[in-house]
């Protein structure tokens, strides 16, 4: 097997940015009880900001990056206060309603402002590659894996140690307790829903100058961020990051055995086929999705 | 809302409109209202009246329509018979969709819903020797009636509004039968409805399944009448959302809301495709922004849609009416 080690560097890469994308989704759930169907539309904003801001700033979107995390930050809190806020506590229907609409609408904005066709961010470093033993890395793969996994360990600790991290984990637990502890739930959830979309928004500038960049480049991705953060458990944020992980080498092993074309068949009926056995994931609670939370 | 009046007009307003109407246009919109809305009264059976939101009844649509197709361009068949089929494997689809999914709610059902109709569109665009793949299956036109290879828009109107009223008829059922005020008890309280012996598990599914054979019917109609199937469009979110959405604005769980909703929204997206879409290519999404508002809006401000609203201003005017 001298694949082998290229199979692993290649989940690797790819299991570090899915898990930036999963981490997002899976704590705006944990915290807001909210699945947001349009978090792949923000992944494409930030695709596009990378891309603009290297066609005509000549932006590096290792620069844009940093710039980035303020800048989604900011879409997310306004997107929070316009469309989420008043919907934060009404029923799922409502929630799922309203983050389609969101996704549809901006998905089309895109469409409208920046045409269909596929772009591509074509840096100096793009094509080069370095070899280490039997497997082959792509520079800028690599530099996405390493910043993603920098960003994901970022959070964790953010979650962990800081106070406001320490806040929306109570909100997490009960928004009830924490409102009466004098926790402003309302400004948490706002906090929570922009961070969510920063680290989505840093994601797709990493992933601009690997993949084309186009309106609906943001589904196929978080199909996949879907399938993470349902095994890993709706809300369990380091369940989301192995099983973004696991969920890179089904497609990786899949890519290498019957192909590129059918992958997505593979992992699909992977995430149907734990929706229906163990809906709750890997390590979730059981039940949590016949109560609905 | 359970007056059949506005219905009964509603639909024989359209089955007489072709005999006024001569404008090739304006029967083209209706056709589409009707399939449209039926698509949608069918989404309202399991969306609206059985609680199970769907975000993948494109694979219902799609499967009806490439029944319909393939019956035609594989076997020269009747799309009749394609229809049948179609409904028939909608059916038993639904029937295995709904069984597993059976114990999942609210977005988990979505979320299962929405891969399933993306399982669907990877097997259609790739499955070149069986589908034809991404190029996707012209339909040819052949004469007559048994071939639905019919040029007179009346007639489609005829054969689209029986559609129409069967999907109706069903949602009249569920509005005034036993079996239908258990699936709304199901709907808004699923443990106290079992707790009162109400089969739950076997209603959602039984609504799932009359759902999917009528949405595949509803896919075979418009093939034949658009003459070509698309996976990309078939099989879409978009055009799930599209059937959601005509219901929301309508009325959810209301009989008449789905073809209210379908015939506003088919309105405003046929308005503007004609305004922006001499522009260039690049406006068509522009429809699709105001779908995603509509939507927003809607679920926000008129939680119970058109029908909703307007039975609330009747019921106002009648009360005060009372009290002066």
């Amino acid at each position: 097997m001298t694949v082998l080690p290229q199979l692993i560097v290649s989940t690797l890469l790819l299991g570090g940015i899915y898990a930036l994308i999963a981490v997002g989704l899976t704590l705006t759930f944990g915290v807001m009880r909210v699945v947001n169907f349009a978090h792949g539309e923000f992944l494409m904003l930030g695709m596009y900001l990378a891309l603009f801001a290297f066609a005509r700033l000549h932006f590096d979107p290792y620069v844009t990056l940093v710039l980035s995390l303020p800048i989604s930050f900011a879409v997310g809190w306004a997107s929070y206060r316009g469309v989420m806020r008043p919907i934060v506590h009404a029923s799922h229907n409502v929630q799922v309603f309203t983050t389609v609409g969101l996704s549809i609408a901006l998905q089309n904005l895109a469409l409208v402002l920046w045409t269909a066709d596929a772009r591509f961010l074509r840096t100096d470093y793009y094509a080069v590659v370095v070899r280490i033993g039997g497997a082959a890395f792509n520079v800028a793969q690599i530099v996405a894996f390493a910043l993603a996994v920098a960003l994901t360990a970022g959070l964790f600790a953010f979650m962990r140690w800081s106070y406001i991290g320490k806040v929306m984990r109570a909100t997490a637990q009960d928004r009830d307790a924490s409102a009466l502890m004098g926790i402003d739930t309302d400004r948490v959830y706002a906090i929570t829903w922009a961070v969510g979309i920063a680290c989505v928004g840093a994601a797709g500038v990493l992933l601009a100058p690997i993949y084309p960049v186009y309106p609906t480049a943001g589904l196929q991705f978080v199909l996949i961020a879907y399938v993470a953060v349902v095994l890993g458990g709706l809300g369990d944020m380091a369940g989301a990051l192995i099983a973004a992980l696991a969920v890179a080498a089904v497609e990786v092993a899949g890519s290498y055995t019957i192909g590129t074309a059918w992958k997505e068949v593979l992992y699909l009926l992977l995430f149907i086929g734990i929706l229906v056995v163990r809906p709750a994931g890997l390590f979730g609670q059981r039940g949590a999705e016949a109560l609905g939370t | 809302m359970k007056a059949v009046a506005p219905a009964a007009v509603v639909f024989v307003c359209a089955g007489l409109a072709p005999l006024v109407v001569h404008d090739a246009f304006l029967l083209d919109s209706l056709v589409l209202i009707l399939i449209w809305g039926s698509a949608a009264a069918a989404w309202n059976v399991a969306g609206g009246y059985a609680g199970q939101i769907s975000l993948g009844h494109s694979a219902f649509f799609g499967i009806g329509a490439y029944a319909a197709g393939l019956v035609v361009t594989r076997w020269e068949l009747s799309p009749w018979l394609g229809l049948a089929v179609g409904a028939l494997v909608a059916m038993a689809i639904g029937l295995v969709v709904g069984y597993l999914s059976n114990r999942l709610r609210g977005p988990y059902f979505v979320l299962a819903t929405i891969a399933f109709s993306q399982v669907l569109l990877i097997v259609g665009s790739r499955w070149r020797g069986f589908t034809s793949g991404s190029e996707g299956i012209p339909v040819p036109f052949r004469p007559g009636f048994w071939t639905l290879g019919i040029a007179d828009k009346r007639v489609w109107v005829w054969i689209t509004l029986a559609l129409a009223v069967l999907a109706y008829l069903l949602q009249l059922y569920l509005d005034r039968s036993r079996r239908g005020y258990q699936l709304v008890a199901v709907r808004e309280d699923e443990d106290a409805a079992l707790s009162l012996g109400v089969p739950a598990r076997w209603l959602k599914v039984a609504a799932i399944c009359a759902s999917a054979a009528l949405t595949a019917a509803c896919g075979a109609l418009w093939a034949q009448y658009i003459g070509f199937v698309d996976p990309f469009y078939v099989f879409s979110v978009d055009l799930s959302v599209k059937f959601a959405l005509a219901a929301i604005i309508g009325g959810l769980g209301t009989a008449l809301g789905p073809f209210l909703g379908a015939a506003l929204i088919t309105t405003v997206e046929t308005y503007l495709r004609a305004q922006f879409g001499g522009i260039g290519t690049r406006l068509i999404g522009i429809y699709l922004i105001v779908y995603g508002c509509a939507l927003i809006v809607m679920v926000r401000w008129v939680p119970h849609g058109l029908v909703g609203w307007i039975g609330e201003r009747l019921r106002r005017r009648v009360t005060a009416r009372a009290e002066t």
